[in-house]
This record gives C-alpha cells, sequence and structure tokens, in this order.
C-alpha cells in the first residue's frame, strides 16, 4: 500500500500562508491552533526561504512512541493520527515532536492542555468516517472522499504536495531535472560560489 | 497585460520593477516560477525593498523610490550604446526613436547612479542580462505609477520594451498586473471621471455614442447637466475628491461637492487621510456601500453616514475581467445573508427613486446577461463586443479543454477559441487575442499591429524631422490584404468609424479583409501632448535629494487638474528633508487586501496580521534607540502623525521606512473601535498608513504619490 508524505518545494513556497488559511477555514480550526505554519528563514535578507511545516507523518513517529495512553496511532497509509477521546493532554508529544506539530488549545492561560490536536492529513480520525462527531472532533475527511488535503489543493505556487509518496517524489524530481545546472540548481551557489 | 499571466511562462527573462507580485498576486508566481525553473529565465526584481519576491529573484537591485524612470533610461541607453537594441523592429514598428535616444543618451551608468543609487556597473550587467535573454517580460505595479511623474515612468518602461523588440512576442510584452479580480473590468468601464465606458472620453461625440448605446436621447442626458460644458470637463479624481468638500485648495467647480457614495471603496488607501476624514464630517451625505464596514464608516464622525451592506462576490453573479483581459463569468454560490442586497438590487432602487429607471433600464431585461451585452454592444473600441453572456459561459463550464501554456482549446465546443476571449473579440466568432501587437498571427484568429490613433504623420518638436506614423512597408498579419501601414477604418458606413459604427458592419469589413479595425501603425515614443514629449527624470515632490532639485524639477504648478489647484514647483520645497529626513513607501501584506474591511473582519487572515507596524531597517532604528516592537510615530510634512509598532528588518535600507497600507479603524493615536456599528467590528484595526502619504499628484492622471514621500520618525 502506498504511503502518504508531505513535500515543501522551498524554492517554490512564497509564504503566502494560503495552506494555513485553507486548513483553518476548512477544519474550523480555533484561532490560536496551528495545524500547519509557515516558517521563514533569513526574512528581508538574500537567501530568504520559506517553508510550509505541519505534521511530518512521520514513519517511526516519536509522538506514537512516548504517548502515555497510546492515544496515536498510524494508519497503513502513513497517516498519523489522535483518538482525542483517549487523549490526556498530558503534551509529551509536543515534547518529542521536532516539528512542533501536535497542538492544544490556547484560550487558556499557560500550561493548561485539552486534547491534543494536528493535521489529520485532511483524513478526519477514529469517529465513525464522515460522522458529526469526527467532523466536530477533527474537521473534514477528505481523503475518504478521494481529494487531496486543503493545504496542498490550496498552494497557489503548487510549492506544498500531498499524496502517495512515490508520485510526490516523481513530480518533485522532474521539477529538479527541469530545473537543470545553473543558477536554480539545488546547491549550485554553495558549490560554485556563485548566483 | 499585453499578453497573459500564463504567457510568462514563455519568457526567457523576467524584470518586476514597482511589483511584489509574490504578496500582492501569488496565484500569477506559478507562472513566474515555470520560466524561471524551466527556461532558467533570470528574475530581476528592482525595488527600494527586498520583498518576497526578492527572496524568489536571481537578481535584486534596490533603487531609490520614485527614481525608476533615471534607472530605465540608463538601461535603454546602454542597449543603444552597445548595439543591443532590435533594429529590425525599431525602423518598422516604432516612431520617435531617434527624437527619444537624445534623451535617454543623458541617462549613463554613472548619472543612473548618482539618482537612482544603483552602482553604475549594474545599470550595465542587468542591460545586458535583459539583451541577451529576449524575450523579456517586463511588470510593473503601483510601485511604478504612485509618483508625480508616474506617467512618464511608465512610458519608460514600454519604451525599454520597445527598443529590446520584446512586444507583440509570447513571453515578451509589458504585464501590469492589477490589484484585484475584477480592476481591468473597473477599468475597461472607466469608473473614472475623464471618460465615458471603453475609453471613449468625454467628447460630445463620445456621449452621443453611448446615448445611442443606452437608447436615450442625448438632449435629455444634456439637459441632466446643470450647463453642457460639465458634460465634457474631466471630474474630481478618487486621489482628490475630498478637495472638492474641504476647499482647502482652489476648485474649479460651481459648487463643493455636497454628497458621496463610495461603493466598494476603502478609503483608507486615500493619501492624507486625516485630510479625508475632516472632509468626511463636513459632507451632507455620506454612503457607504460595501459588504463590511469599511474604515470611513468609522472615521465619518458626523450625522451624515449611511451603510447599505451589499452582499459579497459569492452571492451574486455576472461578467468580470481579468488581468489577462480574459471575461469569466461569475455564478452565484449563495444567496445574500439577511439584510444585504447585491449590488444590482442597490443600484435599481437607487434608480428608481432618482426617477429614470425607464430610461437605465431600456435594454435590460434580464440582469445580468442583459448588462454584459449592452456594454459589450458599446466598448467597440476595445472589442468587447465578442463575448457574449452565452459565450463566456461556455468557456467556463469547458474550462479544462483549454491548454495552460497557450489557454487555447484544443477540441471540444471551444476548439481554437483563448479562454476567457481576451479582448479585442471584434465578433461573436472572434477567438479572441492572446497576446496584444502580435503580427505573427492573422488578426481573425488573435493577431494585431500596433493601433493607429495619433495621426498618419508628425513632425517632432525636438528635432523638426517629419515622421510617417504607419507600420513600414512588409509588416502585417498574415493573410492582411495591405502589406505595410494603413489608417484606420471609418465610413464604411458613411459617417461612422469602426468605433462608432453599432451594425459593427465596420468591425467585419476590416476582418474580411485580415485587417485590423483600428490599423496597422507604429508605437510612439514620443507624445507631443504630454509636458515631458519623452520622459526623463524628475526628482520626488518631496525629495531627499535637494541637490538634484536644479538638474531634475518637477513641472510648474498646473491650475484645474480634474477641477483642483495642483501644486508642483512651489511644493518642492529643498529644506524639507531637514526636517522629514526618512524616505516613506506603503505597499502591501499578502494576508490583507486593499483597506482591509474585509480581510481584518476574518479572524484567520487577522491572526496571521494582527498589527500594524512600520519596518525600520536596524542600523537607523539602533542608532535612534528603537527597539523591535517599540512603538513610534511616524509624521508626515502635512501633519498626518500615526502611532505603529517598529518592526526591525533589512527588508528596507537605513534611508527608508515602509508601512503596509490595509490598517484602518485608528485614527492619529485615537481608535475608532467605538465608532463601527455594534458587532461589526473588524477583528483587528490599526492606524491607516495613509495618513502619513505626502502630497503629491502624477502630472497626468493625478494618480496619488504614495510610494516617494518624506517622514519623520520619534519614539513614542
Amino acid at each position: 500500500m502506498a504511503r502518504v508524505k508531505f513535500l515543501c518545494d522551498v524554492d517554490r513556497c512564497i509564504d503566502c500562508g494560503g495552506c494555513v488559511v485553507a486548513c483553518k477555514e476548512g477544519h474550523h480550526i480555533p484561532v490560536g491552533v496551528n495545524r500547519r505554519r509557515v516558517i521563514t528563514i533569513n526574512q528581508g535578507k538574500p537567501g530568504e526561504k520559506s517553508m510550509s511545516v505541519s505534521c511530518m507523518h512521520c514513519a517511526d513517529a516519536p509522538c506514537i512512541a512516548v504517548c502515555p495512553v497510546d492515544a496515536i496511532y498510524q494508519r497503513e497509509d502513513g497517516i498519523v493520527l489522535v483518538s482525542k477521546k483517549t487523549c490526556i493532554g498530558c503534551g509529551y508529544c509536543f515534547m518529542a515532536c521536532p516539528f512542533g506539530a501536535p497542538q492544544f488549545p490556547s484560550d487558556k492561560v499557560f500550561g493548561a492542555r485539552g486534547a491534543m490536536d494536528k493535521c489529520t492529513f485532511c483524513a478526519g480520525g477514529p469517529a465513525d468516517t464522515f460522522s458529526e462527531e469526527e467532523k466536530n472532533l477533527y474537521g473534514q475527511n477528505r481523503i475518504a472522499e478521494g481529494k487531496v488535503p486543503l493545504c496542498a489543493g490550496m498552494c497557489a505556487t503548487k510549492a506544498l504536495m500531498a499524496g502517495d509518496a512515490d508520485q510526490v517524489s516523481k513530480i518533485y524530481s522532474e521539477r529538479v531535472f527541469k530545473r537543470g545546472s545553473g543558477s536554480n540548481a539545488w546547491g549550485w551557489d554553495k558549490a560554485y560560489n556563485k548566483k | 497585460m499585453t499578453n497573459s499571466l500564463n504567457d510568462m511562462r514563455h519568457a526567457k527573462s523576467l524584470i518586476f520593477i514597482g511589483s511584489n507580485a509574490a504578496e500582492a498576486h501569488p496565484i500569477s508566481m506559478q507562472h513566474i516560477l515555470h520560466a524561471k525553473e524551466v527556461n532558467n529565465a533570470p528574475i530581476i526584481v528592482v525595488d527600494p525593498r527586498f520583498t518576497k519576491l526578492a527572496a524568489k529573484a536571481s537578481d535584486f537591485v534596490r533603487i531609490r523610490p520614485g527614481t525608476d524612470a533615471a534607472f530605465m533610461l540608463g538601461l535603454i541607453n546602454v542597449i543603444i550604446q552597445n548595439g543591443w537594441q532590435d533594429k529590425e523592429f525599431i525602423e518598422t514598428r516604432v516612431a520617435g526613436y531617434e527624437e527619444m535616444a537624445v534623451v535617454a543618451a543623458d541617462y549613463t551608468p554613472e548619472a543612473v547612479e548618482e539618482i537612482t543609487g544603483i552602482p553604475a556597473s549594474e545599470t550595465v550587467r542587468i542591460a545586458k542580462i535583459l539583451a541577451t535573454n529576449r524575450p523579456t517580460s517586463l511588470t510593473w505595479c503601483m510601485g511604478g505609477t504612485q509618483h508625480h511623474i508616474g506617467s512618464s515612468i511608465t512610458r519608460t518602461f514600454c519604451i525599454l520594451q520597445l527598443v529590446l523588440g520584446n512586444m507583440g512576442k509570447s513571453g515578451g510584452g509589458t504585464n501590469i498586473f492589477r490589484g484585484h479580480d475584477n480592476v481591468q473590468g473597473a477599468t475597461d468601464m472607466c469608473v473614472l471621471s475623464h471618460s465615458l465606458p471603453a475609453y471613449y472620453g468625454l467628447s460630445d461625440g463620445s456621449w452621443k455614442h453611448w446615448c445611442r448605446v443606452w437608447d436615450v436621447d442625448y438632449d435629455w442626458m444634456v439637459s441632466r447637466f446643470k450647463e453642457k460644458k460639465w458634460m465634457n470637463a474631466k471630474g474630481f479624481t478618487l486621489s482628490r475628491w475630498y478637495e472638492g468638500v474641504l476647499q482647502e485648495e482652489k476648485i474649479e467647480q460651481y459648487t463643493p461637492l455636497k454628497a458621496v457614495i463610495q461603493w466598494g471603496c476603502g478609503s483608507n488607501s486615500n493619501s492624507q487621510y486625516h485630510r479625508v476624514k475632516r472632509a468626511l464630517d463636513m459632507l451632507d451625505l455620506y454612503v457607504i456601500i460595501d459588504p463590511f464596514p469599511t474604515m470611513a464608516a468609522a472615521a465619518c464622525e458626523s450625522d451624515n453616514v449611511y451603510l447599505l451592506p451589499c452582499s459579497s462576490q459569492y452571492e451574486t453573479s455576472g461578467s468580470v475581467t481579468s488581468t489577462s483581459r480574459q471575461i469569466q463569468w461569475r455564478h452565484k454560490i449563495v444567496d445574500p445573508i439577511a439584510g444585504c442586497k447585491d449590488d444590482y438590487e442597490i443600484m435599481a432602487e437607487l434608480v428608481k427613486r432618482l426617477g429614470f429607471a425607464d430610461k437605465f433600464y431600456k435594454n435590460i431585461k434580464q440582469v445580468p446577461e442583459d448588462i454584459t451585452l449592452e456594454l459589450g454592444r458599446g466598448s467597440l473600441t476595445i472589442g468587447y463586443n465578442g463575448q457574449t453572456p452565452d459565450r463566456i459561459k461556455k468557456h467556463m463550464a469547458n474550462w479544462h479543454t483549454f491548454d495552460i501554456e497557450t489557454l487555447q482549446a484544443k477540441g471540444g465546443p471551444c476548439d481554437g477559441e483563448y479562454y476567457g476571449m481576451p479582448w479585442p473579440c471584434w465578433t461573436t466568432e472572434h477567438p479572441g487575442t492572446p497576446i496584444l501587437y502580435d503580427i505573427s498571427k492573422e488578426v481573425t484568429k488573435g493577431g494585431l499591429p500596433f493601433r493607429n490613433r495619433f495621426g498618419l504623420e508628425k513632425k517632432y518638436d525636438s528635432s523638426g524631422r517629419t515622421e510617417n506614423q504607419l507600420a513600414a512597408v512588409g509588416v502585417a498579419n498574415p493573410g492582411c490584404e495591405v502589406q505595410g501601414g494603413y489608417p484606420e477604418f471609418k465610413d464604411v458606413v458613411p459617417g461612422t468609424n469602426w468605433k462608432t459604427d453599432l451594425s459593427q458592419k465596420t468591425l467585419k469589413e476590416a476582418l474580411r479583409r485580415g485587417m485590423a479595425p483600428f490599423g496597422n501603425a507604429r508605437a510612439r515614443c514620443v507624445v507631443w501632448t504630454f509636458p515631458d514629449q519623452v520622459p526623463i527624470h524628475r526628482e520626488p515632490l518631496h525629495t531627499p535629494r535637494p541637490d538634484l532639485i536644479e538638474k531634475y524639477p518637477t513641472y510648474e504648478d498646473k491650475p484645474n487638474h480634474y477641477r483642483v489647484h495642483t501644486r508642483y514647483k512651489s511644493e518642492q520645497k529643498p529644506d524639507l528633508v531637514k526636517e522629514f529626513p526618512l524616505v516613506l513607501t506603503t505597499g502591501r501584506m499578502v494576508e490583507h487586501m486593499g483597506g482591509g474591511a474585509e480581510t481584518r473582519s476574518n479572524k484567520y487572515l487577522s491572526e496571521l496580521q494582527p498589527e500594524m507596524y512600520a519596518e525600520v531597517n536596524p542600523m537607523l532604528a539602533n542608532n535612534m534607540g528603537i527597539r523591535d516592537g517599540e512603538e513610534i510615530w511616524i509624521e508626515s510634512p502635512e501633519g498626518g502623525k500615526i502611532r505603529v509598532k517598529a518592526k526591525l528588518t533589512e527588508r528596507v535600507d537605513e534611508k527608508t521606512i515602509f508601512m503596509p497600507y490595509h490598517f484602518g479603524g485608528v485614527l492619529m493615536g485615537r481608535s475608532l473601535a467605538g465608532n463601527y456599528p455594534k458587532g461589526h467590528e473588524p477583528y483587528v484595526i490599526g492606524e491607516a498608513a495613509n495618513v502619513c502619504t505626502n502630497y503629491g499628484y502624477d502630472i497626468i492622471t493625478q494618480i496619488q504619490a504614495t510610494k516617494d514621500g518624506l517622514c519623520k520618525v520619534s519614539k513614542a
């Protein structure tokens, strides 16, 4: 079975935040909770790069390893999901995650925790597919509808790709091939010390 | 845009000047990055700021605000000195080239460095990139236009493309991105004070033409005006309408303005906004028609303001024209929410009460289809007549049959047509014109020469040379009856021309002969009706370089400029920079839109950009003792003063302050939150940057100079 992945092409990401807003609007995420964010380095200087980051749906997910109540699980297609009814909101997953993906309700003072929320790859959650409960706790289930995640669907420059890892990697390698050598090639400036 | 967003995929190089497409036009970026990746096209970004677009560029050139014309003339000069110009294109399709070259010769790379701050070697290097990577797509936006010499600056962009021979070619062109999905449509309908729809102007002939289209009596139309002369007089502009209320400047009208309706207009996009606010308070009647209360709804503090909530774009339908001149149909998704009416209904109610609904709706039975049909029937100048609602809807329904590279349908019901039938679309069989002035295609298949608009020959004032304004022999679209230049079509139907023949026989006759209805002429570098016949650099009105005023002075003051006395020479004061030492420029951020009424009322966008700020270079901030996130005052020479947070960033240099112009709801340190209708305050409010943008208006168009003013900064 195919394994799903996100890939953000940093040469295309323009830091527009369209992915972030599409995710929030589509799943009715509260303000302060960010299933996805755009990170920018070297802002305002040569070498400025942006990248959209969410849960990476790791193959060997540290969040699953550390969860004391086994609230987090991985589907066969690689999507990592959380059961909000099982989660105790301890925050261990947040400490283990290298990407800061797990999110907690922000309407309380610092330290208060409710059930963890994170990117579902638009695949809903453990509740019955298309049920009201699934929608309320986890948002839309677009994967079950045969659609790509909202964030990747929204991306203006097709920087953010989501889907079968083999397909995503094929599209990306074709892009890299087309970019060829010269100023577009990854690492060219470093290797040859020029633009 | 002469070309389309999609066509930019074919560019071999791209230059952006005064455009931050990554923030203002994110969707365009997929085509721009395609050209970069697939064609290895250099992307050159010329801007006072290192923008998000600059982050995606191969070459970034930092320029002093307001000196774009000097840089362009410098590039043109280097290109000519090295023989890189497209000689054949110039000899056959360009007029006034020699006169222009004489002017450009003054702009040596060293002179350009003195004016713009761009090193001489950079001007030469960029010119070489353009010369060796043709065709180049050139894009400008408000950064190019909002200067007191904006009309000259934009002409230098066009002349550069003529010199390089990049016009009328796939991958080339002048591609000015429009700021909203229907700004091109609004422009084509001339929602302006100096022209009737479709650029017909205000002459008697133009009024008679449109009265025939509307099927109303011309004499009745005349009777609607106080005196006939006002029919032909340019009105106040969006930039300066409030002078007609305040009367602090001399105005040329028999009465001050008493009532104003702003329909879909975020008024905090007006410069000197603190003066606009005073005008709002003085009006007898002020009506705002908008889906969200704009800043003006809160800023107007006298008992004269009415808010009419109108529906959003999702709650109505009709035709819209995109930046690529494509006409699309917008279908209604849901009914307007309670309490809102769509624009058509509001207009109908207004017209009914004004008492001329019978005349207004003579040709309009079915809304909005009949509106599209009527405006198309009259807009012959730009070929809006071929895009009927049926054809537009057919294109929308068969979207998938159009090729992403060429925009042409391959097979299917729209076979051979270009998506959205980009204007001009001369007949209901015409496929649309994807690239303007492209002589490689037949006119019936979307080709065009340059328009013959300015006579057949001209003796230039500067050289005394007389030149034929028509294209040279051999320049013609395939299938054209005349192998060379020809004048515009007239008297096919006696007493009419191609623009006024409502039977459209003239258009059909021209197309039958393989010819363009508007003739086949040369693009001109000399405009003999403008104060600068060939564009030149003039120092910004409020300049940080008073030493350059003597060599590059502004214009003489202009009385009755769109009914307002407008200062140029008397406003260019060399001492101003002593008190106001920093250059102030404004622009967009990707999260917000225009005056921000809509986007600041969206909680997710508000979360991403919740606060007004000013970008300050760390060097400047440290010298002034300002820390990141600290509050500062920014003051303009006109007395505008706002309190904002400092954002320390190297996007700007140490002489420049940048502010986004989308915020509103706070006025000169005072919150207006309580003035919004209860429950309708935007999620975030902030100072309006335009309180601090300076006096200054273009000599031709009167667009406000918001990109090159002066300001002073102090700790709050």
